[in-house]
């Protein structure tokens, strides 16, 4: 039944005044109108003849617009005349170019293309739900429709991180080809790995002659160091209730990925293998660097659907896998809160064992929210109690922060904004240093 | 929790599956307590009506039946206090046994014959009549100035000025608490000029005609099974015993009518010129059977044709009918939706610094003011020390006289303020706060006269929040980040000794 149906029958309900019998009226008009919409409904093409398939992007960066595609195709014998309705999750953003207002006429034997923008909102894999075509009769008095038919063809938008840290990746490149000395600012590279011996030219350091290969050959020769390559590097990211908590706009999670994103683009660019653990009480996401080229787009994809789960982190299990999977010496950038309880608890007891085969850098983000309590000039006696709340706070990460960096630790400690250039000017000055 | 679904199995499995298997829960979840509650019902309503004395039934309230709800017990009650007790089955007869001073006692009255009830209305004078849960035609057919005025579920027990009015009836009155509030009564508005006693929360009403009539509302006080409590007995015999003798009218189902005024019953031909000419006698001799045939027409059968049919044609029913029909198909149309609707799991917001603020809040509600004013103290300290030079553990005195020469104020106030007792109220320690923030900001906008190393309880943002920079103010914000030093790399440093961390 449609509205035109009951429409019908109450245009047909002013006539009734002119008939001898009015309740004869009543009955035969109505028998009428649901005889018209029960061969209306015959004539309806079959839902079940109808197949659903789907096309377009898989992947789409937070605040880009993916296009997906529906193909509605009529496999039966009548001319479809539907409605379309294609249910995405509410964070996909989805904006259909038909709305599901409109009918579609699909002749027989044809199909048709129905595209839907998607502008998602949030990061993660965002599914299509449901797909429901109401296919109605020539009349339009009444339709078909069936759950299920025709099936929802399943398909699921990746929506990325945003990546806002690119920005700073071609001054960092900069650095690193100053570093590498391929790029001649500061005379030739600096490193601790052994290049290859050249001739001696005025302005080379002397404690660079080798003097035995000089001995062998009638002329000074120097030995020229390049930084290492093919070192490897283990970005761990804490997916525990620690990350869950919201420093100004975005979860913790997003500024670690973040960062984690800019230092595994460097490294990939700088000639170095990077790893990615997921973990909080389990293992969520874990990546091997393999191919160089694809690995920024692999590990993009691998920790696009991460989302911070209101679960303890599990250091234990963190640093047994990071062991299990790291066989020579890495670098470790741990992306976690200092928080305490959590590291103070999870991470101490088994940082002795990371440490000791690894260089482990703890990557945390500030919040401001604790320096503005603590900066603030009390106006009321709760302002008070949440001053002394808050260098309590800060007190304790101070002490966490000197028993972490008496462990070797390297603990940086950045603004949201910051962290991501932070961890990279790290790792880059580890490698000038020739300390990786 | 909500992250769950982010990491359970594929994220490209068919939603069919959840939707299938929700459907019923959600089915489930609502049928079960609705169910449970409509049983609950059920088995409530249904045990009350099992457990309610039914008035119509053979022995309800007979002198001679001793179950339950019989009225053995009353009987020997109204025996024992000397009350002669006569048991009638025949409402003529009984009314005319009533000659003389006595109580008539009817505690079916619904069970009574509506030309019956007319002559209860005028029973010869000095005559108590005691109706027990009359129903609303009873009520109207004696004449009497009651109706029905609201019924509990269950009978209550109270007193008989519950309603703060006393009650008028002495022998009622002596009774005290008893179960005779079910069944209120009301004097209707047209009559309100009626004399009308109430007591028991009009549960119990007298009007005191030139028979005296009395309602009661409850059957409780007269029943075998109650009788025995509180007041019950006391009620009953007092309002049966007042004349000395009961004439207990004890039906054993619906009375016949009374004899036609013509008829040749022996026992009634003496009633004739007072029972039929009191009851009926306003009426002409043909009119009794004429009335019976209108009762009985109104009682059994169709009620005449409701006159607002006629006052529109056919046609306009036919129309309202028809749409009727059109808003049915609405509806139908409505009732099906263009796909359900969707629903997503949300990602958790954890708000920041939320654990600190709890903290605060917590030593807000215990009133720790000790341990906020050492912590403030500890931060105060951590701040100075390292602005004036002063060693990590450095003693009281010589702290407070480093800050006094360099904030102002005596060295004793700066102590006091340091060191001092633990504050006494929230405006105190907010004083203190105020304090402490004033010194601590004193002494790092001074120009220091020598340059101090920044100690390790600096925190950076803390002194950018539009503090005037020091010079010993060596946070990484003031630390201009170059390109090639990493601005928020701190460079080891030993630990104090006073922070040992296990």
């Amino acid at each position: 039944m449609t509205w035109r149906a009951a429409a019908l029958l109450a245009a047909g309900a002013v006539t009734l005044p002119l008939w001898p019998a009015p309740f004869v009226g009543v009955a035969l008009m109505t028998v009428a109108v649901l005889a018209l919409a029960a061969v209306d409904w015959a004539l309806a093409a079959p839902p079940a003849g109808v197949a659903a398939d789907r096309g377009g992007d898989r992947r789409v960066r937070l605040g880009g617009t993916a296009t997906v595609t529906l193909r509605l195709a009529n496999a039966s014998a009548r001319t479809l005349r539907a409605r379309v309705r294609d249910e995405w999750v509410p964070s996909a953003g989805a904006r259909p170019d038909v709305p599901p207002g409109r009918v579609v006429r699909v002749a027989p034997g044809t199909s048709v293309d129905l595209p839907t923008r998607l502008t998602p909102s949030r990061r993660g894999d965002r599914p299509a739900v449901a797909l429901t075509v109401r296919s109605y009769g020539p009349l339009r008095l009444a339709f078909r429709q069936r759950a299920g038919h025709p099936a929802t063809p399943a398909w699921t938008l990746r929506v990325l991180p945003r990546f806002d840290s690119r920005r700073h990746l071609p001054e960092k490149l900069a650095r690193l080809r100053v570093i590498d000395g391929t790029q001649v600012t500061r005379g030739r590279g600096e490193g601790t790995e052994f290049d290859a011996l050249r001739e001696y030219v005025v302005g080379d350091d002397v404690r660079s002659i080798d003097w035995r290969a000089s001995a062998r050959r009638s002329d000074v020769l120097v030995r020229t160091w390049r930084p290492e390559r093919d070192r490897r590097l283990v970005c761990v990211l804490d997916t525990g209730r620690t990350s869950a908590a919201r420093i100004g706009d975005e979860p913790r999670l997003d500024t670690f990925l973040d960062a984690a994103l800019l230092l595994t683009a460097l490294a990939a660019r700088a000639g170095d293998r990077v790893d990615l653990i997921a973990a909080d009480a389990v293992v969520r996401a874990a990546v091997t660097g393999a191919g160089r080229p694809a690995l920024l787009a692999r590990l993009v994809d691998a920790v696009a659907p991460l989302q911070p789960a209101l679960v303890e982190t599990d250091f234990a299990l963190i640093a047994g896998e990071v062991l299990r999977r790291e066989r020579r010496r890495s670098l470790v950038v741990l992306f976690t809160a200092l928080e305490a309880g959590a590291l103070g608890e999870g991470l101490l007891p088994v940082l002795p064992r990371l440490a000791a085969r690894h260089r482990v850098i703890v990557a945390a983000t500030h919040d401001p929210v604790l320096t503005a309590l603590t900066a603030a000039v009390p106006g009321r006696p709760a302002d008070a109690y949440a001053a002394a709340a808050a260098w309590r706070a800060l007190a304790e990460r101070d002490r966490l922060r000197a028993v972490l960096s008496r462990h070797g630790v390297t603990v940086l400690d950045a603004p949201a904004d910051r962290l991501a250039p932070a961890v990279a000017d790290a790792y880059l000055r580890l490698k000038s240093l020739g300390r990786l | 929790m909500t992250a769950a679904p982010y990491h359970t199995g594929p994220a490209d499995a068919a939603p069919a599956p959840p939707a299938s298997a929700a459907a019923p829960r959600r089915w489930h979840r609502l049928a079960i307590p609705l169910g449970l509650a409509a049983l609950l019902i059920t088995i409530t309503v249904l045990t009350h009506a099992v457990d309610q004395p039914d008035p119509t039934e053979p022995g309800f309230l007979s002198p001679v039946a001793t179950d339950a709800d019989g009225g053995s017990r009353l009987a020997a009650a109204l025996r024992d206090r000397g009350v002669v007790v006569q048991r009638e089955t025949d409402p003529l007869r009984a009314v005319l046994a009533t000659a003389g001073r006595a109580t008539l006692f009817v505690p079916a009255p619904g069970l009574l014959h509506p030309d019956t009830l007319g002559a209860l209305r005028d029973l010869p004078g000095r005559i108590r009549l005691v109706l027990v849960d009359p129903p609303r035609q009873v009520l109207e057919a004696t004449g009497l100035p009651l109706v029905p005025a609201g019924r509990r579920w269950a009978t209550r027990a109270v007193g008989p000025d519950a309603d703060g009015r006393p009650c008028a009836l002495p022998e009622v009155a002596r009774a005290g608490v008893a179960a005779a509030e079910r069944q209120r009564y009301a004097v209707p508005p047209d009559r309100s000029g009626a004399t009308v006693d109430r007591c028991y929360a009009a549960g119990l009403a007298r009007v005191p005609w030139a028979t005296e009539t009395v309602v009661i509302g409850a059957s409780d006080p007269f029943r075998n099974d109650r009788i025995g409590e509180r007041g019950n007995r006391e009620l009953a015999t007092g309002l049966l015993g007042t004349t000395g003798r009961v004439v207990w009218l004890d039906l054993d189902g619906p009375a016949p009518p009374p004899p036609d005024p013509g008829g040749t019953d022996g026992p009634s031909r003496p009633a004739n010129p007072e029972g039929p000419g009191g009851g009926t006698g306003d009426d002409e001799p043909g009119t009794p059977g004429e009335d019976r045939g209108d009762e009985g027409a109104a009682a059994d059968g169709p009620s005449p044709p409701n006159p607002l049919w006629a006052a529109f044609p056919a046609w306009f029913w036919a129309l309202l009918a028809q749409l009727a029909l059109a808003a049915l198909l609405l509806v139908l149309w409505r009732a099906r939706r263009l796909g359900p609707p969707v629903s997503e799991p949300l990602p958790v917001a954890v708000r920041s610094a939320e654990t600190v603020l709890g903290r605060a809040r917590l030593y807000q509600r215990a009133r720790a003011r000790g341990p906020a004013a050492d912590t403030l103290r500890a931060a105060a300290l951590a701040r100075l020390l390292p602005r004036l030079n002063l060693p990590a553990d450095p003693p009281a005195d010589a702290v407070a006289a480093a800050v006094a020469a360099r904030a102002g104020g005596t060295a004793a106030q700066v102590h006091d303020l340091l060191y001092g007792d633990e504050p006494s109220s929230d405006r105190e320690l907010l004083d203190l706060a105020r304090s402490l923030d004033r010194l601590t900001r004193t002494v790092a906008g001074t120009p220091d006269p020598a340059p101090a190393d920044a100690g390790p309880h600096r925190h950076p943002p803390a002194h950018a929040g539009g503090r005037p920079p020091g010079p010993a103010d060596a946070g990484p914000p003031a630390d201009p980040p170059g390109p090639d030093r990493p601005a928020a790399v701190p460079r080891p440093r030993p630990a104090p000794p006073k922070e040992d961390p296990r």
